[in-house]
């Protein structure tokens, strides 16, 4: 499905992906529940994007016990006007995976199975949250936007594409 | 409350408690934050003509407004206190992460003073914040402290710590952040040292509110496409700092050993071409979205060197400075300043102060320009004091003094200069010796027209370049002494040529009213006379520089900018030129009309 990626090698550390992310959806810079994250070590430079990768993993979903992650049709396009982005301007269909809040009880299921650890206890809902590609605009694509670097990128994977034909 | 989080952290380490308190809202309004807040707060803080070493003199950590925003480059800290190594107002800006993670935490400013009885490490998680004892950390080196907080406190902890050098109280000790990043001039680490702390750590899981959050995105992004991320502004993430090598070099106003040359003949091996070869990676500060800095690797005696950097300051000071020209080397000597916590502009002076004497055989300390193996080992015998290294750590100045050349010493009121030779870059002249901390080219940058975009003769300098020195110029990118005083009171990067037009646009955001551009650069100009007036309470001396970077004798025989000197009579006529224009008297005092003018409500 369409999901957000971090390129190891691009990214530059510098988290504008986590404040735009937390800025959407918390209505203020909140890296801390931000819905991706890039882990950098400042002494060696390495870098390791963690994003979720919806459809295309799913533990989430399989563990759940109360059915409280479900799947959504999305439409997503990115914004931006750098050509070096892999799916700018274009319109891609696909599925998310998004918390039903009202069923998700906070059990802590999914949090255990996240290959990724993008999936957690909201500190102020306690519910779960994690990444719902912004209504179809993810931020963190959009302001990754050094044209020379674009380390966050959407990806498409084979059930998407069989979706757009 | 938006942008601001309103809160002040006190640490006093003497007696071992903390408090909060309210954040001046007033003072925030006249001097918005950064440089400006800090100038206010060491005003009222730092007791009138207090020893620097004394505990009451305070450490002082201050956010900008837009750290923690997504405002790109505006993540940098500042920190402040009466310098040990001046006696005079220092700040000192570091870019990494811990501002923005300070603002996570609540706080937008940590005022620290007292002294612990015991190696100390202070840990803020939130509205947490506890004293560790720091045995373990003792001696520690600046990547070795950092890896064990994100280990021993929160794998997101943000760390603020000295190196070896700071324990050992050296004068030009700096404070390390994200490993490569330094609160580099003016001794800042020394003081921390010498207040038994090792290190500040930080983790903040709150947030920096902007009223409409997503509207502000908008507007930032706008800001990003249209100012920031051009075509002209590319250089940085590109090639960074070493881009200036080979345009300083090429103007004659590279320092050379010991400044006895503006042109260094092996500056090809350590330009920006050169380094370009064994960069690894490319790095970015929080919320920024140039990322400009560079991780090079490499290969010395055997063993693997990385780093991210050195930039354009360390390549001239610890490289042309020193004769050095072995790329290798350099970034060896720079990987040591780096983790043993030693600020490599002054570290490069007093290398290449120390191989001049020895030269000129004055004094032999076992350096020559250029010899690479005792070159490397210099730093280590500094931070521990041992053998030569004692008395390198005198500094430039008492080094040079004790030798009894003190015209061999290239420092501006006793802090260390940078990498421009105003021989081959006139503006830098006064800029240096009215420079606010000392030899600094962060005040004003004339070389940046002068040299790199060629758009004023490099060899001249009359009222209207004061001007520019004064005010600044946008149109020409030239900038000046309060224009720079306000961008780091927002803070922002040197890297954003940002002009008034734009802080307009990020000033009404700020407090929602609106500002003209005049008002922006009049808050640049208060804050430059608070930083006068500070200095003129703690007693500083008179604005000058190295003669024989300005007087006629002093010019080069040979090189791009071979006979070129502003010449004595020149510059104290341009002094003048520059007291009038700031409203200050022939001493260099802020007149009352001027004072009054600017709002400004302190007095000597």
């Amino acid at each position: 499905m369409p999901h957000v990626m971090i390129s190891s090698k691009k990214c530059t550390g510098c988290h504008m992906c986590e404040l735009a992310c937390s800025a959407y959806h918390e209505g203020a810079y909140r890296p801390s529940v931000a819905r991706l994250f890039s882990e950098v070590n400042p002494t060696t430079g390495e870098i390791k994007g963690h994003t979720c990768l919806q459809t295309a993993c799913a533990k989430c979903q399989e563990v759940c016990p109360h059915d409280a992650i479900v799947t959504k049709e999305i439409t997503v396009r990115v914004k931006g006007d750098y050509p070096s982005k892999e799916k700018n301007g274009e319109v891609v269909k696909g599925y998310v995976l998004v918390v039903d809040e009202e069923k998700c009880t906070n059990c802590g299921e999914c949090y255990d199975v996240c290959p990724t650890g993008v999936i957690h206890e909201h500190p102020d809902r306690h519910v779960a949250f994690k990444c719902d590609l912004c209504d179809g605009e993810p931020q963190c694509i959009a302001f990754c936007q050094n044209p020379h670097v674009l380390a966050v990128d959407l990806k498409i994977d084979k059930m998407d594409r069989e979706l757009q034909a | 409350m938006d942008f601001y989080k309103g809160n002040v952290l006190r640490i006093d380490l003497s007696a071992g408690t903390t408090a909060v308190e309210p954040l001046n809202m007033d003072w925030a309004e006249q001097y918005i934050g950064g440089k400006g807040l800090l100038l206010r707060y060491m005003w009222q803080e730092v007791p009138a003509k207090v020893d620097p070493w004394a505990p009451e003199n305070p450490i002082i950590l201050m956010t900008g407004p837009f750290a923690g925003t997504g405002v790109t480059t505006a993540s940098r800290l500042v920190v402040g206190c009466k310098s040990p190594t001046t006696g005079i107002y220092t700040d000192s800006y570091v870019g990494g992460s811990f501002a923005p993670e300070l603002k996570f935490a609540g706080y937008d400013a940590v005022v620290i003073t007292g002294k612990a009885a015991e190696p100390t490490v202070v840990v803020i998680k939130d509205d947490v914040v506890e004293f560790r004892p720091a045995d373990k950390y003792v001696g520690m080196q600046t990547s070795a402290v950092e890896e064990a907080m994100r280990k021993d406190v929160d794998p997101g902890a943000k760390t603020l710590s000295i190196g070896p050098a700071g324990e050992a109280k050296i004068p030009w000790a700096c404070i390390s952040t994200d490993q490569y990043h330094k609160a580099g001039r003016g001794g800042h680490g020394a003081l921390m040292g010498d207040k038994n702390l090792k290190a500040v750590v930080v983790r903040g899981t709150g947030s920096v509110s902007v009223g409409d959050a997503k509207a502000f995105l908008d507007l930032i992004y706008k800001l990003h496409e249209e100012y920031i991320l051009t075509e002209d502004n590319l250089w940085a993430h590109e090639e960074g700092t070493p881009v200036l090598v080979d345009p300083v070099n090429g103007a004659g106003a590279l320092p050379t050993r010991n400044w006895s040359a503006g042109e260094f003949e092996g500056a090809e091996k350590i330009n920006s071409e050169a380094f370009q070869k064994i960069r690894t990676k490319k790095r970015a500060c929080y919320q920024c979205a140039i990322g400009c800095r560079n991780f090079h690797a490499t290969t010395f005696a055997g063993e693997t060197v990385r780093g991210e950097g050195p930039e354009y300051e360390t390549i001239a000071l610890c490289g042309a400075n020193c004769g050095i020209d072995d790329i290798d080397a350099l970034m060896k000597f720079n990987e040591l300043c780096d983790e043993l916590g030693l600020d490599t502009i002054s570290t490069g002076s007093v290398v290449g102060l120390a191989m001049d004497l020895t030269e000129q055989g004055i004094n032999d300390f076992g350096l020559r320009f250029g010899e690479v193996e005792s070159y490397v080992k210099v730093p280590e015998l500094i931070a521990k004091r041992e053998g030569i290294g004692a008395e390198l750590a005198l500094g430039t100045r008492a080094l040079a003094a004790k030798y009894g050349h003190p015209e061999l010493a290239m420092e501006v009121k006793g802090l260390e200069l940078p990498g421009y030779d105003p021989r081959g870059s006139f503006g830098m002249s006064v800029g240096y010796a009215t420079s606010d901390r000392g030899g600094c080219h962060m005040r004003t940058y004339p070389t940046g027209d002068e040299v790199v975009a060629g758009t004023s003769p490099a060899n001249e300098i009359d009222a209207a370049k004061i001007e520019q020195i004064v005010v600044g110029d946008s149109s020409k990118g030239f900038i000046g002494q309060n224009m720079s005083s306000i961008k780091f009171s927002a803070i922002l990067c040197d890297f954003w040529a940002v002009t008034p037009e734009q802080l307009v646009i990020l000033f009404k955001e700020l407090w929602g009213h609106d500002f003209t551009e005049d008002e922006v650069l009049k808050i640049g100009e208060r804050v430059w006379n608070l930083g006068r007036l500070f200095n003129l309470r703690e007693g500083v001396e008179k604005d000058d520089l190295p003669k024989k970077l300005y007087a006629e004798s002093g010019a080069f025989a040979e090189g791009p900018s071979a006979g070129q000197a502003v010449g004595e009579d020149k510059f104290n006529a341009m002094m003048a030129e520059y007291y009038t224009q700031r409203g200050w008297d022939a001493s260099g005092v802020p007149s009352e009309a001027k004072l009054t003018e600017l709002g400004i409500d302190v007095r000597l």
